[in-house]
C-alpha cells in the first residue's frame, strides 16, 4: 500500500471519528428520557404483555407490525433470490466430507435441531427468539449439505416441504394478526390465550407462537436461500 | 482459599498455559498441516481443561454439568473440524511438498473412494 492510500486512509478514518463524535454529543442525556416510551416499557411491559425478556415484548407485542414488516423482508430476498438464481437442473450430487465427519454429524445435529427449538419457544423468558433459533434451524440443512451432500438435502428436505414451512409460518404471524380483529380488537393485538402466571413456559399471550411462525420462516426461508445458491456452485463435482 | 479452589485455578492455569503453546505454534510452524496440529491437539485440552477448572470454581450440580457439556461439545467438534480442513487441504494438494518420506493417508483415500 503506498504512502497516499495511508494517508487517504487516515483522513477518512478520522472524518468518521469526529462525525460520531459530534453525533454522540447531541444524544439526550440520561434525565431526558424520564417520561418517555423507554421508562414506560421497563415499569410495565411485565403486566401488560407477561414477557420476561423485554426486546421480545417489544419485537412481537408493541411493535409486532414492525417485525411483521421485517420477515417480509426475508420473505422478499428468499423471492428475489430464488428468481435469479433457479435453473431447472437438479441439484448436483456431491459426495460431502468424510466418513468421520458425518458419524459425528449425525450425533451432533439432533442436538442442534433441539437447541434451535429451545431458542424459539423460550423467547419470552430467555435471550434468544423466532429470528435467532430460527437461524440455527437454518443452518441444519447447511450441514445436510455440505457434509451429507447436497442429494442427501434435496431427498431428506426438499424444496417443498422448504416453502410449504416458510409460508405456514407467515401464515400464522399473519392469521395470529387477523384473530386480533375478529376477537374485537387492533391487528396483532396480544390474544390473552393459554396464559399462565408470569415466567412459565405456556406464559405471554400470543407471543410464543408469533415466536414459533418466525422461526419456522426464518429457517425455512435461509434454508432456501442457500439451496438456490448451493444449485450452481456445486456443479463441477467439487471433492472435499 | 479451600484446596478446591486451589485444584479450579491449577486447572485454569494450566489451560492458559496450553492456549498460548497453541498460538504460538499457529505463528511460529510453517504449512498448513502443522499449524493444524497445533491447533487441534493442543487448544482442545486447553477448552476442555477450562471447562473443568470452570466446573470446579463454581461447584453447583447444574450449572457445572451444563459446563462440562460445553466441554465435551469442545473435545468433539474441534478434531472434527481440523480434521475435515485438513483433509480437504490435501485432496486439493494445498501446500503439499514435491517429494514424501511418509505418506500414509494416500492409501487411505483411496480405499475411501470405493
Amino acid at each position: 500500500m503506498s504512502k497516499t492510500k495511508h494517508i487517504f486512509a487516515v483522513l477518512i478514518l478520522s472524518l468518521l471519528g469526529i462525525t460520531l463524535l459530534v453525533s454522540l454529543s447531541k444524544l439526550p442525556n440520561q434525565f431526558e428520557y424520564a417520561n418517555s416510551i423507554y421508562h414506560h416499557v421497563v415499569n410495565n411491559s411485565i403486566t401488560e404483555t407477561g414477557s420476561l425478556n423485554f426486546v421480545t415484548a417489544i419485537l412481537y407485542d408493541y411493535r409486532a407490525y414492525d417485525s411483521l414488516g421485517e420477515s417480509t423482508i426475508i420473505f422478499g430476498a428468499v423471492s428475489g433470490i430464488v428468481l435469479l438464481l433457479s435453473r431447472k437442473t437438479l441439484p448436483v450430487s456431491s459426495h460431502g466430507l468424510s466418513f468421520i465427519v458425518k458419524r459425528t454429524f449425525g450425533m451432533l445435529t439432533p442436538f442442534i435441531f433441539l437447541f434451535g427449538i429451545y431458542i424459539i419457544t423460550h423467547g419470552h423468558l430467555s435471550p434468544g427468539g423466532g429470528f435467532q433459533g430460527g437461524v440455527i434451524l437454518g443452518a441444519i440443512s447447511i450441514i445436510f449439505s455440505i457434509v451429507y451432500g447436497s442429494e442427501f438435502d434435496y431427498k431428506r428436505y426438499s424444496p417443498t416441504t422448504k416453502t410449504l414451512l416458510e409460508t405456514s409460518g407467515a401464515l400464522l404471524f399473519i392469521g395470529l394478526g387477523f384473530m386480533g380483529i375478529l376477537l374485537g380488537g387492533n391487528f396483532l393485538m396480544n390474544l390473552n390465550i393459554l396464559n399462565a402466571e408470569v415466567g412459565s413456559l405456556l406464559s405471554a399471550g400470543s407471543i410464543p407462537f408469533i415466536n414459533i411462525g418466525i422461526g419456522f420462516k426464518i429457517g425455512a426461508g435461509l434454508a432456501i436461500i442457500f439451496y438456490s445458491m448451493i444449485q450452481k456452485t456445486f456443479k463441477e463435482e467439487v471433492d472435499l | 482459599m479451600t484446596l478446591r479452589i486451589i485444584i479450579a485455578y491449577f486447572f485454569m492455569v494450566g489451560a492458559m498455559l496450553f492456549a498460548v503453546t497453541t498460538t504460538v505454534g499457529l505463528i511460529r510452524f510453517p504449512d498448513v498441516y502443522t499449524r493444524i496440529h497445533a491447533s487441534a491437539v493442543v487448544l482442545t485440552i486447553s477448552a476442555v481443561m477450562l471447562s473443568f477448572g470452570i466446573a470446579i470454581y463454581v461447584w453447583q450440580f447444574y450449572l457445572s454439568m451444563k459446563i462440562l457439556l460445553v466441554g465435551l461439545i469442545f473435545l468433539i467438534t474441534n478434531p472434527l473440524a481440523t480434521h475435515a480442513i485438513a483433509r480437504a487441504s490435501y485432496r486439493r494438494q494445498i501446500a503439499c511438498p514435491e517429494v514424501r518420506s511418509v505418506d500414509d493417508y494416500s492409501d487411505y483415500l483411496e480405499r475411501d473412494q470405493q
